[in-house]
């Protein structure tokens, strides 16, 4: 007969001190760190806890910075092992630190390293306690990021399930969440009008229950289903409904994205100008928040624009801006294919029109 | 296509006190099952439940479980005070067998199986 001896007697700081306690270690450059461990009280759940709370809610603000911060999290539990408060709360806190680290890669398109967190953060959630619930947030990143791999077939097979386990967890927010799923496997399918059926759904139920983030994202969603089609006044209304929320929020990657949406807009009703002057404010705002895939998508957004308008000098800056980030990345074959044309036609100073769509097209749709 | 996807997930919103219930309601049923199953004695089983308590607190401010209904709650603390008692004992026994036949068929046996039983317990005395 055998058993794992728990940890006994622990005093641990009050939430109030962890959330104290965690403020000076964000204030703790990362190379400080482990020599004040004790001073910082890094060891104690409460301050870990306050830790990841904190990390998600910058996820919005700062992915780079949240994938930095967690990834030293999980390395400093993980190795050498430390006894982190009682029962599953070491396990627990390197699943949450896996994940904020997973879910920060996916934000910052370095899919392969999100991958390698998710599968971390499995195996640290798996000896939780509260096992189906983490898991069931892992699972929603996971689809996510397979949706932005474009595996449109598989998330919608998954989905239902995941609804389901969220339903029985009763966390009606997260299975309201899975929805989005949905209606952006419309979008990438290019049936924005069934998305916009999806997310005027999602809307309702969000306002209804009162989960203002989930309404926020859903006009966003809808502002740019609604460009798609060139409906000018049911974007601009989705707009002016999600602005003061995600103002509210501090949620700069949404206020980002509503650029973005309106520069489709623009686009599609024909003021090509107004349009490269909003995907310019959705770059600057990503540029802040590190997105640097996000700010090359933009580029070769706006060089196509201007080579519509006849700027080709300008839009060979872009694309030449756009280039190095782009090859960092791990394409498919076609984006390949694409990619070494526009290489090719911007060397010969004669863009290739057709290879710059295809693969900002194929670019943004790996982004997403 | 421009899709986007959610940054952000919601915060915890549970308040304490809503805590502070799950844990007196089932604070009985944990009581016995330390003692009259899992064999502590009183002092063990008071020093389990202030640890129970400090850990059931943050449990509840989780990620995962923020929005979880009271009852899963109760579920996954009733799980770990049951894995508590079955480590406490084997640690008592050192390796050895328990003498008692009754103690040891329950220590055999998997703490969250006996948590669900005592969760039934929990909601028949309630019912």
């Amino acid at each position: 007969m055998s058993g794992r001896v728990l940890p006994f007697r622990h005093r641990p700081l009050s939430s109030e001190a962890g959330i104290e306690a965690a403020r000076k270690v964000l204030g703790t450059p990362l190379g400080e760190r482990i020599a004040r461990t004790r001073v910082l009280h890094l060891e104690d759940p409460e301050t870990l806890l306050a830790l990841c709370g904190m990390l998600r809610e910058r996820m919005g603000t700062a992915p780079a910075s949240v994938l930095e911060e967690a990834e030293f999290l999980y390395r400093f539990i993980e190795a050498p092992k430390r006894e982190i408060g009682l029962f599953d709360e070491r396990d627990y806190f390197l699943g949450e630190t896996a994940l904020l680290a997973g879910t920060a890669c996916r934000w910052l398109s370095r899919r392969e390293e999100a991958w390698i967190w998710f599968d971390r953060s499995e195996a640290g959630f798996r000896h939780t306690m509260n096992a189906p619930g983490e898991l069931s947030r892992l699972a929603y990143q996971r689809l996510a990021e397979r949706l932005e791999e474009r595996q449109l077939d598989l998330v919608i097979e998954l989905l239902p399930s995941l609804i389901e386990s969220f339903q029985k967890l009763g966390m009606p927010e997260d299975a309201l969440k899975c929805r989005f799923l949905e209606g952006l496997a419309h979008i990438e399918k290019d049936e924005p009008t069934a998305a916009i059926a999806v997310f005027n759904q999602i809307c309702g139920e969000a306002e209804e229950r009162g989960f203002d983030r989930l309404l926020a994202e859903s006009y966003i969603n809808l502002i740019h289903a609604h460009g798609m089609l060139g409906e000018a006044d049911a974007a601009i209304e989705a707009s002016r409904r999600a602005i003061p929320i995600l103002h509210g929020q501090d949620d700069r990657i949404g206020l980002a994205k509503v650029n973005w949406g309106l520069g489709i807009l623009l686009r599609e009703s024909g003021h090509l100008a107004q349009a490269i002057d909003s995907y310019r404010k959705a770059q600057e705002d990503f540029e802040i928040l590190g997105m640097r895939a996000d700010v090359a998508a933009l580029n070769l957004v706006v060089a196509d624009l201007l080579l519509e308008e006849g700027r080709s000098v300008e839009a060979l800056r872009e694309i030449s801006e756009a280039l190095p980030v782009i090859s960092e990345l791990n394409m498919a074959p076609e984006g390949m294919a694409a990619l070494a044309l526009v290489r090719e036609s911007t060397r010969r100073q004669e863009i290739n029109r057709q290879a710059l769509r295809e693969l900002h097209g194929y670019f943004q749709e790996l982004q997403n | 296509m421009y899709p986007f996807l959610i940054a952000v997930e919601k915060p915890s919103s549970r308040r304490s006190d809503d805590i502070q219930s799950v844990f007196s309601l089932s604070l009985d049923v944990i009581h016995s099952a330390l003692v009259s199953y899992y064999r502590l004695t009183e002092e063990e089983a008071r020093g389990a439940e202030e640890d129970l308590y400090v850990w059931f607190q943050r449990l509840a401010r989780r990620g995962g479980a923020g929005q979880m209904p009271a009852k899963l709650l109760r579920i996954s603390l009733l799980s770990a005070a049951c894995q508590y008692g079955r480590s406490f004992q084997l640690w008592k026994l050192g390796g050895e067998e328990a003498g008692d036949r009754e103690l040891a068929a329950l220590l055999a046996r998997e703490p969250d199986e006996v948590a669900g039983d005592l969760d039934r317990r929990f909601d028949e005395e309630r019912s």
